[in-house]
Order: structure tokens, then C-alpha cells, then sequence
């Protein structure tokens, strides 16, 4: 059997929008309207998902990383 | 053309499929002869080609729990070892074919293509109501001549229900709903949820249910990559959820199984099961919902048979435009890669006989 493990990644369509909304098992959230885009930040865990040096205007896990 | 992922189970066939005549199916391009022993009824899986010279076992015959090959009469134990030859006492020590592990579980024949010393039979994927008397199941297998990834693409995007199954399974809601898309990287399943609380009901459920009106439909659609593929349907009327305590007396639940085997690079096997948890007994409604998903397995079937056919002619490194929909299929995708690195990493060197 595939026995579940905590390292699930969640992705929402909100409803009503064409945004995307992603969830890392780290905590680490970010929107974006192209799902590959928004996979390749996902799956980039830990990169990008926890600076090193938390900021004001940068929350731990909030990021927002340069759309490519 | 999608990588195969080898050390993993795949489904080969239904039980019902493999007895006392030999059948013949190749799977990652592994062609293997399949039969039932006639001793203890134990599904046996051995590679189909003689040792001697490569002739196809499944073209020879069952001698008790032994394969005679049609052509010399090299034959085999139920290990693949070679225990006769012609003509001569010594059996040469390198005679033998090579023996796949199998497990038989929920109806369904397993086969592991890979390093045997690797196969877990605990970690075959259940599908439990395929065998549970609580439902009734119908189902079948067509074979696609695609890649095996376009199936994949396929069922983790249900959105194609509205224009390639409309009239059958799909109403305009189903390419409208958003979804959810959740992956357990560990465990290397897929989860795609679209809950639709006042949906049309298309033919495949009004008439096996009855339900006259609109409906509330969830599909959650759950791909244990790289085989395995469930889709948990439930249908009520528009309104009607689960009870508090989780029960769900006043709904319909469909189980929608498929397995997405791949055989070569251009051929997959695509087996698919419905059960269902009411009408049980109810002949006619088995036979329209076999009839029915049929129709919409062979639409899908055309559907990427034309697709491989163009994508044969692109030039490589074609262009694709993925959005919303493909959340599933690009975490699909993905799992896949991931599993065919793993599983060539691991792979055991074969010397050629």
C-alpha cells in the first residue's frame, strides 16, 4: 500500500477566480495563475520556501519568488 | 515518450482471466506468459520466450504444473527452470526463463517488473471493493496504442467528461468546478477532488440511479502512480450530504477503477472496473452501466489513438500550453519521472543469454 507520509503539497483553484492557491507541507504558501509555475516553486522545497533571514515585509515561508 | 517506471507493481490482469490456457502480454516491453498451476491454483508468471531459441512460450502448451514450448518441447517449472530438453539426459544449468513475482488481490493479477529481491507484495495499492460482495462490479480491458502517459493526462483531468463524454458521463459542470489538487510526494499518490453541489445528472447516473432532477456530484479521484487509479463518485440529490456522524445513507457511491499499464511505448493497457453500492442484484443495471462506461472507455481510446498519431509527427520538443485543469496531470507527471529515475537506478543488469 502507498502509506501516507506528511509530505503532501496542496494546490486550490479558488473558486470564482483563475488563481491558484498553493500550500507546501512546510507551511510555505503562494498564489499564481499557471500550474506549472507555481509546481516548480512547490516542489522547490526548501528553496524559496523559508528565508534565511525572516523580514518584516518578508514572513517566514511567504516568499514570493521571481515569476520566470 | 513517457520514461517506464520499473520496480513496481502493475496489474497484468483480472483474475478471472488467467487459468489453465496460457495468456500472453507484454508489459514494459517484457513480453510474459501467464497460467495457473494445476496444483494449487497459484497464478504464474514466466518470461515468453524459450531459452533455446527466443520461440514464445504462450505459442506452446500446459503439461500439469509445466510449459512445453511448442516448438522443441523445452519445458519449465513453475520457476522458469528448465527441466526437460529433447533428446539428451543433462539440462543444460543456465536453462531457464526468467519468473515474475505476482500477487493476486481484489480480483486483480499484480505483476512486478523489476529487481525481484525488491517486490513487497504489502505494497500492492487496494481497490477492496472489486472483491467485496457489499458491491457489484463490471468491467474490461482495451488496449490504447499510445504512450501510457496520455492516459495518464486523461483520467487526472476529468474536465475532458464535458466535451469528449458529453451525453454520457460529462455535463458542462464538470469542466466549469475548480478543483483540488493534493500530492503525497512519500507515498507517491495523486489526489484530485471537484465536489459539484448542483450539477445536471448525466445518463450514466440518472439511469442507474433513478434520480430524476439535478444532483450533488463529488469526484475524488485518488492515482497511486504509477498503476493504480480510483475515483471515488458520489451522487445525491442537490441538497443531501453525508450524516454528522460520516455515514451517508441517502447517497449513491460509485468506484471507478482503473489500471494504466504500460506495455510498450506506443501500447497501454487500460483496465477499468465500476462498482457500485446500490442495485445490487439489478441485471439491467449492470449491463447499461458496463455498456455504458465502455462507450466512454472506447471514446477515450479513439480519442488517443488520434493524439499519439499527431504527436508522431511533431517535430521534438513540441510545445504545450498547461493551466488549471492540468494541476493533477503535471503532479502526475512528475511522480512518474521521479519513480522511472528510481526504478533505473536500482535496475538489475540482465546478461543476455
Amino acid at each position: 500500500m502507498s502509506t501516507p507520509t506528511a509530505e503532501v503539497y496542496r494546490i486550490d483553484w479558488l473558486p470564482g477566480t483563475d488563481v491558484l492557491h498553493g500550500v507546501c507541507h512546510c507551511g510555505a504558501e503562494r498564489t499564481a495563475e499557471d500550474p506549472v509555475e507555481l509546481w516548480q516553486w512547490m516542489l522547490a522545497h526548501p528553496s524559496g520556501h523559508h528565508p534565511a533571514v525572516p523580514s518584516e515585509d518578508q514572513p517566514t515561508g511567504h516568499r514570493e519568488e521571481p515569476r520566470s | 515518450m513517457t520514461a517506464f517506471a520499473k520496480n513496481q507493481w502493475y496489474v497484468a490482469a483480472y483474475g478471472r482471466e488467467i487459468g489453465r490456457e496460457l495468456l500472453g502480454r507484454t508489459f514494459l516491453d517484457e513480453p510474459i506468459a501467464f497460467y495457473r498451476a494445476e496444483s494449487d491454483d497459484q497464478v504464474i508468471a514466466l518470461a515468453d520466450r524459450c531459452v533455446h531459441r527466443r520461440y514464445p512460450l504462450t505459442a506452446g502448451r500446459l503439461d500439469g504444473d509445466t510449459v512445453v514450448c511448442g516448438y522443441h518441447g523445452f519445458t519449465y517449472d513453475t520457476g522458469g527452470t528448465c527441466v526437460f530438453v529433447p533428446g539428451q539426459k543433462r539440462v543444460p544449468r543456465t536453462a531457464r526463463v526468467r519468473s515474475y513475482p505476482v500477487v493476486e488481490r481484489d480480483s486483480l493479477v499484480w505483476v512486478w517488473i523489476g529487481d525481484p529481491a525488491l517486490a513487497d507484495p504489502g505494497a500492492v495499492p487496494r481497490a477492496p471493493w472489486l472483491a467485496d460482495p457489499r458491491w457489484t462490479t463490471v468491467g474490461g480491458m482495451e488496449p490504447i496504442d499510445a504512450d501510457y502517459g496520455l492516459l495518464v493526462d486523461n483520467l487526472l483531468d476529468l474536465s475532458h467528461e464535458t466535451y469528449l463524454h458529453g451525453g454520457y458521463i460529462g455535463t458542462p459542470e464538470v469542466a466549469e468546478t475548480p478543483i483540488t489538487t493534493e500530492v503525497d510526494e512519500g507515498a507517491g499518490v495523486v489526489r484530485v477532488s471537484r465536489h459539484m453541489d448542483d450539477a445536471e445528472c448525466p445518463p450514466f447516473y440518472a439511469r442507474s440511479t433513478g434520480i430524476e432532477g439535478r444532483i450533488t456530484r463529488w469526484q475524488d479521484i485518488e492515482y497511486h502512480a504509477p498503476c493504480l487509479y480510483l475515483l471515488h463518485s458520489r451522487i445525491a440529490p442537490v441538497g443531501v450530504g453525508p450524516e454528522p456522524d460520516g455515514s451517508d445513507p441517502n447517497a449513491f457511491h460509485v468506484e471507478i477503477t482503473y489500471a494504466i499499464t504500460p506495455s510498450t511505448d506506443r501500447q497501454v493497457y487500460d483496465f477499468w472496473a465500476v462498482s457500485r453500492d446500490f442495485a445490487q442484484d439489478d441485471e439491467e443495471v449492470s449491463t447499461f452501466l458496463h455498456d455504458l462506461n465502455r462507450t466512454v472507455v472506447l471514446q477515450d481510446v479513439a480519442a488517443l489513438n488520434v493524439l499519439q498519431k499527431a504527436l508522431d509527427t511533431e517535430r521534438e520538443g513540441y510545445q504545450e500550453l498547461s493551466i488549471n485543469i492540468d494541476t493533477g496531470g503535471l503532479a502526475a507527471r512528475r511522480i512518474l519521472a521521479r519513480l522511472a529515475a528510481e526504478g533505473e537506478k536500482t535496475a538489475p543488469v540482465v546478461a543476455s543469454p
